[in-house]
């Protein structure tokens, strides 16, 4: 948290000292509002949900152009569901083998509005070294002026669904389910 | 040829004893790998904070003929997880979770509805720190299972049943204010849980 903070109030001195501002605002996600939630049907009885921790990146976003552009990069070792022999296994070579591909990263720059707000995000899922496209619909999404940060932050909740065999990922097939829904919270920092 | 006659009846005649007595409902005990309360709150009315709380623990009786059940759960507040260790302490202090002084929220559901025989809806009292107010959860689905994965040891046959519910708690009812309006007062649950019984098989005797 303390290295976070720091770094917000780097990045501030320099932007102080940054070119006059272009149409396209650069953010920085804000690790502390940025989740994925993955929820996939355990025996079409109950849903089992996890959450991945770790994740950096970085968002453009051009209000005016309608445009922009999303580098979001997940530490797949920092998956939790809070049963930590499911974790382990989740970690495995059955599911994400997380020793040899370590990250999952999503980019994209198909960007759609509704107005100013972003509505959907077509881009690239890169999972287990296999890259699948992917649209991320937006549920909400807003821009505030937040007052710890005093900055503008962007944010809302996407969603989407991935079948996980495109990704090479068939263990358990079809009990634990092809289809992972995946339920994006992100906010970022303006630069 | 007499033989297969008798069971028959001997299994209806028991069936008719059963009837007359009270009815004993179904038992479930709560899979603490399936059982978990999830929540979702509004962050400055632009992204959803998500949080975890459990395993729950409790007691879940069901009797879908009667259209009835008892349904207790514990929610141990202190497990509660968003991913930001910082947040969580945060979480669990006095103005919020309050998890010192009240380790536990707790759900007392005995009102039930169902639909063809599964639970459809629970309603009861929701106790968060020390404040109860009525709770309703409603089935997202619901399904039950036999499992013979012997989960409990014995390799005995059961049957698994469970679901998705979904409920909403205003937090300032419970006196957990901190922080409104900008992280939002609703506060939306949604509770997975599976519970399994143990199945009595009757013995069918090899010629």
């Amino acid at each position: 948290m303390t290295k976070f903070l720091l770094a917000l109030t780097a990045a501030a001195s320099l932007a102080a000292f940054g070119p006059a501002q272009a149409q396209t605002a650069t953010y920085t996600v804000d690790p502390t509002h940025t989740f994925v939630t993955w929820e996939a049907l355990h025996f079409g009885t109950s849903t089992s949900r996890g959450r991945f921790d770790k994740k950096e990146g970085r968002i453009e976003i051009d209000r005016s152009a309608k445009t922009g552009m999303v580098d979001i990069t997940i530490d797949m070792a920092s998956i939790t569901t809070g049963v930590a022999p499911f974790d382990t296994h989740l970690k495995s070579k059955d599911f994400f083998d997380v020793t040899t591909h370590p990250t999952a990263r999503f980019q994209a720059s198909g960007f759609s509005f509704d107005g100013t707000r972003v509505s959907a995000v077509k881009g690239t899922l890169t999972m287990l070294g296999k890259t699948q496209p992917v649209e991320l619909k937006a549920s909400r999404f807003n821009c505030y002026e937040n007052p710890f940060f005093k900055r503008e932050v962007c944010g809302g909740d996407f969603e989407t669904t991935v079948q996980r065999s495109l990704f090479g990922s068939t263990y358990g097939l079809p009990g634990i389910p092809d289809n992972v829904r995946l339920l994006v919270q992100i906010e970022a920092i303006k630069q | 040829m007499k033989m297969p006659m008798v069971l028959p009846l001997l299994t209806s005649s028991a069936l008719c004893v059963g009837a007359a007595q009270a009815r004993e409902a179904l038992q479930y005990t709560l899979d603490p790998t399936h059982s978990w309360v999830h929540f979702e709150v509004l962050h400055f009315n632009t992204s959803t904070i998500r949080g975890r709380i459990g395993p729950v623990n409790g007691s879940v009786l069901l009797d879908p003929v009667a259209g009835t059940g008892d349904v207790r759960l514990a929610v141990p507040t202190a497990t509660v997880s968003t991913g930001i260790g910082v947040f969580d302490a945060r979480l669990r202090q006095d103005d919020l979770l309050a998890s010192t002084a009240f380790p536990e929220a707790y759900f007392i559901a005995t009102r039930f509805t169902f639909n063809e025989g599964r639970v459809a809806t629970l309603r009861g009292e929701f106790t968060w720190r020390g404040v109860s107010q009525p709770l309703q959860l409603t089935a997202l689905r619901y399904a039950c299972h036999p499992d013979d994965s012997a989960d409990d040891g014995k390799g005995a046959p059961a049957e698994v049943c469970g679901g998705d519910f979904e409920g909403e708690v205003l937090r300032s009812e419970h006196g957990a204010s901190f922080g409104l309006p900008l992280i939002g007062n609703r506060v939306r649950l949604l509770v997975q849980v599976e519970g399994r019984r143990p199945i009595a098989m009757p013995k069918v005797k090899t010629p």
